[in-house]
């Protein structure tokens, strides 16, 4: 039992810590938003320093790393509140390499790698919300090969995504794709969300699509637990930086003759955001450390880390606004837009109550870290 | 980074765990595991086998007779007690004052005090609060005056957890009204049997008497009972709150009630309403992640990193969940926690409880009891204070 980083995760973190500080400023940031919410460019920066392929094998020439390194990454990606979705590309790389055949592994981990190729899980679907056991996009088979139709929401940057991996029914049962942009049948809009970042619609009609595997059930799931590791390591780094800027602006802002973290009330309010800080950080560490579980134990692990992580983004978020007062309400300042991370993490890949419903019914009689 | 304990510490547990089994009281592990009342007998008879084995003092150094365990090992050694539903052990010998020995007093005092202390022979009690000085320790009045070669001490204690089965108790007492309140404080060893000791046990919510208050009437206090330098006791609890710091969550007792909470909620029939079992869902990711907070804290310990700002964390959340999980039991049963019949909460009790649910019995006197947690130990105002602190400066 050992939680501490080696040199060389220590060092990992440095850099990406220093790619945020360096060349992902705030105001670099507003403008991607004001640009679309995506900037290409910024991505193939993070492709250079290796990020991409972080879960890309040696053989595939990508950096063969672990969750933990990929909890390292995110934690420093979410300092920043980078709006590039290098989770995505952590998703990709797991469920190509892990599920899919040699010959689409071939053609697109390098391109992942290299970042040449932006490749992004396309599963949600109105009907689902947070569900992943079947869908209504369908795939059918003919001698010219796969094709799928259906509609997908709310998928990260899709119109500018090179490729989706897309969740469809194949004779009833849940198989996964990998569908190209510009093939036919598949047309992506694009909108901002709520962080400042961008997804869109991706409509496929009877698009040409490359089985990745026909379980894609184990697949999805494993795709959507990568997502939510990194999403926890991302709010981690979010919530890290929030409590530091709103600690700063107390030590800093003056009312009644003294600055305000002279204030019992809100002192206190600041240990609640700590506990809710750390108590976060743990289940970000324990998500991250049975990501590579069986699939019971890592899907269990996973939403009890949900759990912890959504409810500590929601008070780590609202507290850091009031305790700054009215400045934090503004769109000018900088921890508004982290508060809108925040928000935004909560709901991506499963709110709190939806993984509180997976807890509660996947609950043993014993029950603890190693239970 | 790794989750999983070393072979080594593996092994270390299974060790502990054949131990305890095979030697562990199952009418005292029956008491525990249903939370009917424990005697004092029940508590020291657990105790000395403890202390036979040389474990009372489990978190003590070889050199003073204990088993050098890393923190990694007595986390192991605890959490393996308390889900065989061992008592917890009363503290304030082995784990409180016997540090303070150690780290402060002479050859004389340890030669004398620790080895009844580790074969759990000798009953301790803590002399710290008063009626005037809570979570503002500092300010305590009960005195000691030097004459000659021995204190004569005047005042009162009180929440002298378990004191009237004390047979002595260490205090901190006045010894100087000069400088800053802290630096008056002394840290005394006295004999409860002493002439002007009496004790009178307080009644609490749950109808036991768990706390006491003590009184000292000119007693008198050879010299050599003083630990350290006078006017230095102050330092000396700070080191002793300092010491052992994972303990004071008490995750591993949290997990074993856990377990019980599932099985009343069986029992009771609202395991299977949605409604009631995210509740134990909740507290369930609690637990979880206050565990993984203290494994945190415990390879920052043995790795020699400083945890210090998330040790703060431990009692606030430790104590949170300790009343959560007992609301939940109580609310469990509902209106079968009502009745408030003492005698149902002692072991072997043959009568009908109404409703037919015995295990109902001590529920709402948990919760009541239970109450304390946030209060002692610092409360958990006081916790915040010194979290905010390690943050805000």
């Amino acid at each position: 039992m050992d939680f501490d980083f080696s040199s060389d995760q220590e060092q990992l973190r440095d850099a990406v810590r220093k790619w945020v500080d360096k060349a992902y400023s705030f105001d670099r940031r507003r403008s991607i938003t004001a640009a679309g919410g995506f900037d290409r460019a910024a991505y193939k920066e993070l492709a250079e320093l290796g990020l991409t392929g972080l879960y890309v094998s040696d053989a595939d020439g990508g950096m063969d790393m672990g969750p933990t390194e990929g909890m390292v990454v995110m934690e420093e990606l979410g300092r920043g509140i980078v709006l590039e979705p290098l989770p995505q590309a952590l998703i990709a790389g797991g469920v190509l390499g892990g599920y899919a055949p040699a010959e689409l592994k071939a053609t697109w981990l390098p391109r992942l790698t290299s970042g040449d190729a932006l490749i992004v899980l396309a599963h949600q679907e109105r009907a689902l919300r947070y569900k992943l056991a079947a869908c209504a996009t369908t795939a059918r088979h003919s001698a010219d090969g796969w094709t799928v139709s259906g509609t997908k929401n709310v998928v990260p940057v899709a119109d500018h995504a090179d490729a989706f991996i897309v969740p469809a029914m194949a004779d009833g049962k849940l198989a996964l794709f990998l569908v190209e942009r510009t093939a036919s049948g598949v047309s992506a809009s694009g909108y901002l969300t709520q962080d400042g970042g961008r997804a869109g619609d991706l409509t496929l009609e009877a698009a040409p699509a490359h089985l990745i595997t026909l379980d894609g059930q184990t697949a999805l799931e494993h795709a959507v637990d990568i997502g939510i590791a990194a999403t926890c390591a991302e709010a981690v780094g979010v919530m890290d930086k929030t409590l530091l800027i709103t600690t700063d602006y107390m030590n800093t802002r003056k009312q009644f003759g003294v600055v305000i973290a002279t204030f019992q009330a809100l002192r206190h309010r600041v240990a609640d955001m700590k506990m809710q800080l750390e108590l976060a950080r743990s289940m970000s560490f324990y998500a991250s450390l049975k990501l590579n579980a069986p699939a019971p134990e890592r899907r269990a692990a996973m939403a009890r880390a949900k759990v912890q992580l959504g409810q500590s983004m929601r008070f780590v978020g609202q507290q850091a606004v009031q305790l700054h007062g009215g400045i934090a309400v503004t769109d000018e300042y900088i921890a508004s837009h982290y508060f809108k991370k925040l928000t935004q993490l909560e709901m991506t890949f499963g709110d709190t109550l939806h993984h509180l419903g997976e807890v509660s019914n996947r609950m043993q009689d014993t029950a603890g870290v190693f239970a | 980074m790794d989750l999983s304990f070393t072979p080594d510490e593996q092994a270390f547990r299974e060790e502990i765990r054949a131990w305890v089994k095979a030697n562990l009281p199952d009418d005292i592990a029956h008491k525990v595991h249903n939370a009917l009342r424990l005697t004092r007998n029940d508590m020291q008879r657990w105790a000395k086998i403890l202390g036979q084995k040389g474990w009372l003092g489990h978190g003590w150094a070889k050199e003073f007779g204990g088993p050098g365990w890393n923190a990694v090992q007595k986390h192991l050694f605890e959490e393996e007690c308390a889900l065989a539903g061992a008592p917890r052990v009363v503290p304030f010998g082995p784990v409180m004052v016997a540090p303070v020995i150690m780290a402060f007093g002479n050859k004389e005092q340890q030669e004398r005090f620790l080895p009844g202390i580790a074969s759990g022979e000798v009953w301790w009690s803590q002399g710290y609060s008063e009626p005037g000085a809570g979570s503002d320790l500092a300010s305590l009045k009960c005195k000691a005056e030097r004459q000659g070669d021995h204190f004569v001490v005047n005042g009162q204690k009180t929440w002298t957890t378990l004191g009237q089965y004390g047979e002595w108790i260490f205090c901190l007492v006045r010894t100087s009204s000069e400088g800053k309140p802290q630096t008056g404080i002394s840290f005394l060893l006295i004999d409860m049997k002493s002439p002007g000791v009496s004790v009178r046990p307080i009644k609490l919510l749950d109808g036991e008497c768990e706390v006491n208050e003590v009184w000292f009437d000119n007693v008198k206090v050879p010299a050599e009972n003083l630990i350290g330098e006078e006017n230095k006791g102050w330092t000396y609890a700070k080191y002793l709150l300092g010491h052992e710091r994972t303990n004071i969550a008490d995750v591993n007792r949290t997990k074993r009630e856990l377990e019980r909470l599932k099985r009343i909620a069986k029992t009771e029939g609202v395991w299977d309403d949605a409604r009631f079992r995210d509740q134990i869902a909740l507290l369930e990711v609690d637990v979880v992640a206050l565990e993984m907070l203290v494994l945190r804290v415990l390879s920052a310990e043995k790795s020699g990193k400083n945890s210090l700002d998330i040790a703060g964390l431990l009692k606030i959340r430790g104590s949170e969940i300790q009343q959560r999980y007992s609301e939940l039991m109580m609310l469990a049963a509902g209106p079968y926690s009502l009745p408030f019949i003492e005698e149902a909460m002692e072991a072997g009790w043959q009568g009908d409880f109404p409703g037919g649910e015995v295990a109902d019995a001590p529920l709402a006197s948990t919760y009541f009891n239970m109450r304390k947690t946030t209060i002692y130990g610092g409360s958990n105002e006081v916790q915040r204070n010194i979290v905010a602190q390690t943050v805000l400066g």
